[in-house]
């Protein structure tokens, strides 16, 4: 995807003379003063077209007098152009950009909750994943990566025996804080005043919300008055483990993000640090990448239409979803050796070359799935009280896609184009056809006909894929030995003196990345998942922010669901889609 | 004397009967259900406990009956188990008023197969009906709970609407019938030669609506909406008193609706006689499963609606066709 172009540049600069533009390998940013920040952001808003909201997010400089940088990724959808606007916080502030998009709220609770900057003008600046009152900032460059131990957690021997001397355990007594039920409490007053009748806990633990997601919902009757969303039981931390790792020791990390959807993870991933790195990626290699993310989507969206059927009632499609996918598990897991988070691909190519017979099970499955989807359209799409479970719930308008940051599938819905697969092509998406399905009202239906589309053009492209491979030689390289930074496939280490040194070099030092940042994001079924990359030529990333699609789509359920039913919020949810491994990272 | 004994006896032996076959029939309806589920969802059911999973509701019944009874902190206890009374009481009342074929001769003394011959039947079956709302109001309602508690609510909106709609799609056969005794209708469609569901389509559709959302199935399961309300109204009961719920509504209830459905509609025991002296028992119990079968289908076939569309169908549409139906009869009857 380009960047912002000269002539947009040159208007900007003409407007502000202030703002800086810095035009780097990668990307184009524009530097601006914090009182400055609101007026740019909205000058390129409504004046420049850069109406979608893609990211923001903070870089911590602890030697640096302002210590914060905030760093806003915008999109324009007119002329498909990115720009990252970069400002410093003046103690440790930051104006809020609630007025202008309503899901930097979320993004500003998050960068609030990680590193403490404030920001003006947020009317619930409340910590994001972590309890009401944890008092310290994970993301910071000064919080170490193991926690701050100072909590006592004996062993439950120990608590009913008593002490004993010496110790029955041989472990730290002292542990990092954990949330108490007090916390959690307090947390969940803190998060919503009740109006209505009675608020009603939807989680952390509850079979319709596909994860440990906690919703609170203020009833009126059955009617959602108001709702929040409590986020975090899932947070590892990714963001801060990214940075205390080698470039491609964070791959399997990526995997149990959206562990639903682990290639694709790794797709983007990967594509982002070969950007970085300089990586070029063999032919076989990428339509292996492409096959199997496309493998993974319909995967993915299998998962999707079996859990939300079962939400809604239908039992019998979950397990005709699942049989399907139960082969494409079995296809990856004979290439990758896992079912589920799979570390198939590596920076540089993929693990492993196909395994033997591996597109004759993908032919015979392509030939297959479409008996199964007219399967599935018979049981659901024409169903009287499928329509009226899913038609007319949950719009969401053009203009919320773009203020909310909406992507994938929930964008495409509402009729916004938005398929990165198509405006950025990585791996061999630009030498493959297929199409992209938008839905005309935005409601939940919608959602679940562009989904179903989906999978469609996803096997138009496996197909493709498939053919293009049995025509490659066997011999063809599926990874590029050449580069340094990438790793000697395994068979190879064993065998070859040189190869083996090279993996010692990369394992035990790791492979300098050159100055700069890059920002690539995948396509994937939930949405654009992106990396922002700051290198300052280590061989660990300085920050990796992870843009989290599920995320935002989830930011706009509290509002949808006002003034609905709880029926209609296990619709609209199972349409959202969200993974909590994604949301909360 | 001994007739009055004769009697009794002869009472207390049918209720046993129907007691031990109908409970029985309900613990195995369970094990039909998963076997017809999994081959419904392309896998087995059960099949490892006994011959074709044969002994697994014996199984299942021994593991609910030696599971920890847990009771909720603050949770009103009289309610609470009162609420289980009232689940099963009322779904086998039901089987009382229920005609399983014509009457006999036993040594002598005639034997009608049927607990309570009662000449209103039909409405015995309406009072029974609504008192089934109370178990599932009584648990949601005890157990202290938010999701049960609003499952139950759910449960008591629907129940109140379709009661109605029942009432009247009934009315229509006991005008044709001119009782409402159950034995009654059954012998006036023998007579007449032709089942009611013949002049009273539309009735019987109606009917089998009600009788799905009185006994929760699918797509009026809202009360329970387990991905909503985590199985609502029983979501605190432990054990047995778990497993009583869904014995009493989802099999008991059907079953009894069932039967209903079949001896005002679909003829009762008539039927040619082919299997001999047992062929009456034998019709009743054919069609009365096949209605069975047909709740199970749609189970695991359909998505469920919301409860307020369900009251929404129930009051705006399905009552008035029921009304319109009962006048269109009247009418049709007394001039024709």
């Amino acid at each position: 995807m380009p960047w912002m172009n000269k002539v947009s540049a040159d208007r900007v600069k003409q407007e502000f003379k202030e703002v800086e533009v810095e035009h780097t390998e990668h990307t184009t940013n524009l530097h601006v003063k914090k009182e400055k920040l609101l007026e740019l952001l909205s000058f390129l808003k409504n004046r420049e077209g850069y109406r979608h909201f893609i990211d923001f997010s903070c870089i911590d400089f602890p030697d640096r007098k302002e210590r914060f940088q905030g760093v806003y990724i915008l999109y324009n959808p007119d002329e498909n152009e990115r720009v990252i606007v970069k400002t410093w916080a003046k103690d440790g502030k930051l104006p809020s950009l609630q007025n202008l998009w309503a899901c930097a709220k979320w993004a500003e609770r998050e960068a609030y909750d990680m590193f403490g900057v404030e920001f003006e003008g947020h009317e619930n600046l409340r910590r994001m994943f972590m309890w009401e009152g944890y008092p310290y900032f994970p993301l910071r460059k000064d919080f170490p990566l193991e926690g701050i131990p100072e909590v006592e957690l004996p062993s439950l021997t120990e608590l009913m025996h008593g002490r004993t001397e010496p110790p029955s355990h041989d472990y730290e007594l002292l542990h990092t804080r954990v949330a108490t039920l007090e916390d959690l409490e307090r947390t969940e007053k803190a998060r919503l005043q009740k109006k209505a009748q009675l608020v009603l806990n939807w989680g952390p633990l509850h079979p319709g919300t596909h994860g440990t997601i906690w919703f609170l919902f203020d009833l009126d009757g059955e009617n959602v008055v108001q709702c929040d969303v409590i986020l975090g039981q899932l947070h590892r931390g990714m963001e801060k483990i990214a940075e205390n790792l080698h470039y491609f020791q964070f791959l399997p990390y990526t995997d149990r993000m959206d562990y639903i959807s682990a290639i694709c993870n790794e797709l983007a991933y990967v594509s982002a640090v070969e950007k970085l790195l300089g990586v070029d990626v063999p032919e076989k290699a990428r339509y292996i990448r492409t096959m199997f993310a496309e493998l993974q989507r319909i995967n993915s969206h299998l998962l999707w239409l079996g859990t939300g059927a079962l939400d809604l009632g239908a039992l019998t499609v979950f397990l005709y979803a699942f049989r399907e996918r139960e082969k494409i598990m079995d296809i990856i897991e004979g290439n990758a050796g896992f079912r589920l988070t799979s570390a198939f691909l590596s920076i540089g190519g993929v693990h492993y070359d196909l395994a033997e017979g591996t597109l004759d099970v993908v032919k015979a499955f392509v030939k297959d799935f479409p008996q199964r989807l007219k399967e599935y359209h018979q049981l659901l799409t024409r169903n009287r009280i499928w329509l009226r479970r899913t038609k007319d719930v949950g719009v969401i308008t053009r203009e919320d896609v773009f203020n909310y940051g909406l992507t994938g599938p929930v964008a495409r819905g509402s009729g916004v184009p938005y398929d990165i697969r198509k405006l950025e092509p990585y791996a061999a998406y630009d030498e493959v056809e297929f199409d992209v399905p938008v839905g005309e009202v935005g409601d939940v239906y919608d959602r679940y006909l562009v989904r179903m589309e989906e999978m469609v053009q996803s096997l138009r492209i496996v197909e493709q894929c498939v053919s293009k491979l049995e025509k490659l030689p066997k011999s063809a390289p599926y990874i590029n030995r050449e580069h340094p930074a990438v790793m000697a496939p395994k068979e190879e280490v064993f065998k070859d003196l040189e190869d083996m040194v090279k993996n010692f070099r990369i394992v035990v030092h790791g492979e300098k990345a050159p100055k700069g940042e890059v920002y690539v994001s995948g396509e994937n079924p939930r949405g654009e998942l992106g990396f922002y990359i700051y290198s300052t030529g280590d061989s660990k990333p300085y920050r990796l922010r992870i843009r989290s699609g599920a995320l935002y789509n989830l930011s706009i359920f509290p509002k949808l669901i006002e003034g609905r039913t709880i029926a209609d919020a296990i619709a609209l949810l199972g349409s959202l889609d969200p993974v909590v491994g994604e949301t909360d990272r | 004397m001994t007739e009055l004994l004769v009697s009794l006896l002869i009472t207390v032996i049918k209720v046993l009967v129907v007691l031990g076959v109908f409970l029985g029939v309900g613990a195995y309806l369970t094990w039909f259900e998963r076997k017809l589920a999994g081959h419904i969802q392309a896998r087995l059911g059960p099949k490892l406990v006994g011959p074709f999973g044969l002994l697994q509701p014996l199984a299942d019944g021994l593991k609910l009956l030696t599971k920890e009874s847990i009771v909720p902190a603050n949770a009103d206890r009289i309610v609470y188990y009162l609420a289980v009374v009232l689940a099963v009481a009322p779904a086998l009342m039901l089987f009382a008023v229920i005609p399983f074929g014509p009457s006999f001769k036993l040594f002598g003394v005639e034997v009608k197969p049927i607990v309570a011959d009662v000449n209103i039947a039909v409405l015995l079956v309406f009072a029974f009906g609504s008192l089934l709302v109370y178990g599932t109001i009584f648990s949601g309602w005890a157990s202290n709970s938010k999701y049960a508690f609003i499952g139950s609510l759910r449960k008591a909106a629907v129940i109140i609407g379709y009661e109605v709609v029942l009432g009247f799609s009934v009315l229509g056969v006991i005008l044709l019938a001119g009782t409402m005794s159950t034995t009654g209708i059954v012998q006036a469609q023998i007579e007449r030669g032709v089942w009611f569901i013949v002049y009273q389509p539309i009735a019987f559709v109606l009917y089998l609506f009600c009788m799905l959302a009185e006994s929760g199935r699918v797509p009026f399961d809202i009360q329970e909406a387990e991905a909503e309300l985590v199985t609502g109204y029983n979501v605190e009961y432990g054990g047995m008193r778990f497993g009583v719920f869904p014995l009493a509504e989802w099999y008991l209830n059907v079953m009894a609706l069932s039967a209903i459905a079949v001896v005002l509609f679909l003829g009762g025991w008539s039927g040619p006689h082919i299997f001999g002296p047992l062929s009456p028992y034998l019709w009743f119990l054919i069609k009365m499963f096949g209605l069975v079968f047909f709740v199970l289908w749609l189970h695991w076939t359909l998505p469920r609606f919301q409860a307020k569309d369900i009251t929404e169908i129930g009051w705006k549409v399905m009552l008035p066709l029921a009304i319109l139906n009962v006048v269109i009869t009247a009418f049709v009857y007394y001039f024709v």
